[in-house]
């Protein structure tokens, strides 16, 4: 066989879509990280003078605990659609993406319940007004990182599995992680230290 | 003849300027919309990053006049109050004027050379996401219209005197548009900063690239880490302005929006303006005398040290106790040390100007003569940034704030038109050169005074006055703002009326009819 016959070696494509997405979190995360700065730079000047942030009894831990764990199941999930989308493992693809897109609307569900329960006034005080502007924020972050995730989704019901949707899978799957670190941000600076 | 400047050396030096031979753009092989289309659907960065240039220069001589304005109502002349009709409007203009030439004038400038010069440096036929490119480029735009529209409409970022019927909605709109700029200037950091990492040509490792290229990735970075600080600013603003009644964050008869703002326009954030400005002026030199650096990572380390001086989300006095903040070692160590970076350009410079071609005529290169100016502003602004950070000498509330913004400001628009004369076949064509040249002296000489003045303003008054509604001291200081404003003014008009010349078919086809000169 002489080697002019040989197949030619598959090009090595750049991941662009991984370095952009990546340079896209980092960014989104930047943002994140400032606006609860502010938060914790603005609780501190309250306690610091003696006043109260939260009325006591109005954050509950018990829902913002539940939506933690359903986000860490979430990073399962939603690596578990990596591996499927490498090994162009459609079914489990398929199943995993979609999994982790019904934890994303639970931890959604979950918001609206603790909205409820707090019946805060957005303008009741600097407590509530950078309460919503926190965890707003970060349900606008979630329900971009589940858009990514249903794009890829049905990218992979429609087309081929291969490279290009692994690391369309890969992309989502990174800022979804994201996602879920800021959310450990709230949970911790917002729910348990009240 | 040295071994340096020879011909081999000559060359190096322009594939730096020019790139690697790029494969022809994809706009340019498959057929590319044509006419009015091309700006809704053009596939090619390079054609999205003329378009940055183009409107960021348009949009800079809107701003220039502003400047005008603003500096002829520090004159006897005429009022603040009586040339732009209440305090309010004046406050208006006055941030208008700050924030544009930020976001809508030098931060798109250098963008968009990015954008139309960085791809063919490193290799790529075309930038990364080249559709991004255009949607970075239209919410840019689209934000651009929101703010100018709603700042003329009374809205703004905050008031001096209360606010009067819908005036509080129009800041909404304000920061609206205020955002969705921002979110297209951070769509394009991310589109050249992929371009560097993922598609550089093969072979060319991230020590590799061209000093532009290394430049643009650093300053994507940087304002990647930076400006969605900002975006959560104004989250936090916007929430509170909508929420009514606004109750700490988001007044809108107060000044504080801007002040929660303003920490985008102060060193050291201001620097990320300038960190292109320093690729420039390496490659624009070395272009100009035929000369290559005997070391490109020093370089690299000079544009990597400076980016990273000019990483300013944390400087935020309105979070912090301004005395705090300011007299906080890491503020005075960011403004002492961004001197650093700068003296080692003009070294690497100088450095360059003994290895190359020495003959007058290389000397007096437009390209020079633009890395010179860019270079000098840059230093004049960094020394007063170091000024301001020491304590005794009591600048730091003062109009010495604006020398150095004056000086990035002016060094950004310096550079960029090296960058037209360095790259011509890369952006507009043969730009002639007695029209560049005339643009980079009026502006470095526009920008020169205004940093005087502000600088010289800022040792003489008595009380702080950080918006220096008139320059203390002497009337004679504000005839110089005057007079330098009206400069800058004229070197970007000179400057667009060049562009203009290169775009005409006339000249493009026949650059030896333009007198230009060789690349």
């Amino acid at each position: 066989m002489r080697t002019t016959e040989l197949p030619a070696a598959e090009a090595t494509r750049p991941r662009t879509v991984v370095v952009g997405a990546l340079m896209a979190t980092g960014a989104v995360f930047m943002a994140f990280a400032a606006l609860v700065s502010v938060y914790v730079q603005q609780r501190q000047q309250t306690l610091a003078l003696g006043e109260e942030w939260f009325p006591s009894g109005t954050v509950e831990l018990g829902p913002a605990g539940m939506m933690m764990m359903t986000l860490a199941l979430s990073m399962v999930t939603v690596q578990w659609a990596v591996q499927a989308a490498r090994a162009e493992d459609r079914p489990h693809g398929f199943i995993a993406l979609g999994v982790t897109l019904m934890f994303g609307a639970a931890v959604i569900n979950q918001f609206w319940f603790v909205y409820q329960d707090t019946a805060f006034a957005i303008d009741g005080g600097r407590a509530e007004l950078l309460f919503y502007a926190v965890t707003g924020s970060f349900i606008a972050m979630l329900v971009g990182a589940m858009a990514m995730l249903a794009v890829t989704t049905i990218r992979s019901l429609l087309g081929p599995f291969g490279r290009d949707l692994a690391h369309a899978v890969q992309a989502s799957a990174m800022f979804w992680h994201m996602c879920v670190l800021c959310y450990f941000l709230v949970w911790y600076v917002v729910f348990v230290t009240k | 003849m040295t071994l340096t400047d020879s011909p081999v050396a000559e060359s190096e030096a322009a594939a730096d300027a020019v790139g690697a031979a790029a494969p022809a753009s994809p706009a340019e092989t498959i057929g590319a919309p044509r006419g009015l289309a091309q700006p809704f659907m053009t596939n090619d960065a390079a054609q999205v990053g003329r378009l940055f240039v183009i409107s960021s220069l348009l949009l800079g001589l809107g701003t220039a006049a502003i400047g005008v304005l603003l500096s002829l109502g520090r004159t006897d002349a005429v009022a603040p109050d009586d040339l732009f009709g209440g305090l309010n409007a004046y406050f208006r203009m006055w941030t208008l004027y700050r924030v544009s030439f930020l976001l809508l004038v030098v931060m798109p400038l250098l963008l968009g050379l990015a954008m139309a010069v960085m791809p063919a440096q490193v290799g790529a036929g075309n930038a990364a996401f080249p559709r991004a490119a255009l949607a970075s480029f239209w919410s840019w735009k689209i934000g651009a219209v929101i703010v100018v529209a709603s700042v003329l409409a009374g809205g703004g970022w905050g008031a001096l005197d209360g606010v009067t019927g819908n005036e509080s909605d129009a800041m909404a709109l304000t920061l609206l548009g205020t955002g969705i700029m921002i979110v297209g200037l951070l769509l394009g950091a991310i589109v050249v900063a992929t371009t560097v990492i993922s598609l550089r040509r093969t072979g060319m490792s991230l020590l590799d690239v061209p000093p532009f290229s290394w430049s643009v990735l650093v300053t994507a970075v940087v304002w990647l880490l930076s400006l969605p600080v900002a975006i959560a600013n104004i989250v936090v603003i916007y929430a509170d302005l909508r929420g009514r009644p606004a109750i700490a964050f988001g007044r809108p008869e107060s000044p504080d929006i801007w002040l929660q703002l303003d920490w985008l326009v102060e060193q050291p954030a201001v620097y990320a303006m300038a960190v292109p400005v320093l690729g420039i002026i390496f490659t624009a030199a070395g272009a100009a005398v035929g000369a290559r650096s005997s070391r490109p990572e020093a370089m690299l380390i000079v544009v990597g040290l400076f980016g990273l001086l000019a990483m300013g989300g944390w400087s935020q006095d309105y979070f912090t106790a301004p005395q705090d903040l300011r007299d906080g070692l890491v503020y005075v160590a960011f403004g002492l040390a961004a001197v650093v970076p700068v003296v080692a350009t003009a070294g690497g410079v100088g450095e360059l100007a003994m290895r190359g071609s020495k003959t007058l005529d290389r000397l007096l290169d437009t390209r020079m003569l633009g890395a010179g100016a860019a270079l000098k502003l840059l230093g004049a602004a960094a020394l007063v940034g170091a000024l301001r950070v020491i304590e005794p000498l009591d600048l730091l509330e003062t109009s010495a704030t604006w020398a150095v913004f004056h000086g990035v400001v002016v060094a950004g628009l310096v550079a960029a038109v090296a960058a037209l004369a360095t790259w011509p076949q890369l952006l507009f064509g043969p730009i002639q050169p007695r029209l560049a040249r005339g643009a980079i002296v009026l502006l470095f000489g526009g920008g020169g005074l205004l940093v005087l003045a502000d600088l010289a303003s800022g040792f003489i008054a008595d009380d702080p006055d950080l918006m220096a509604l008139a320059l203390d001291g002497s009337a004679a200081l504000n005839v110089v703002a005057l007079i330098g404003s009206l400069l800058v003014a004229a070197g970007l008009s000179v400057a667009l009326f060049g562009v203009a010349s290169a775009l005409k078919p006339s000249a493009a086809d026949t650059p030896e009819a333009a007198g230009s000169e060789p690349a």
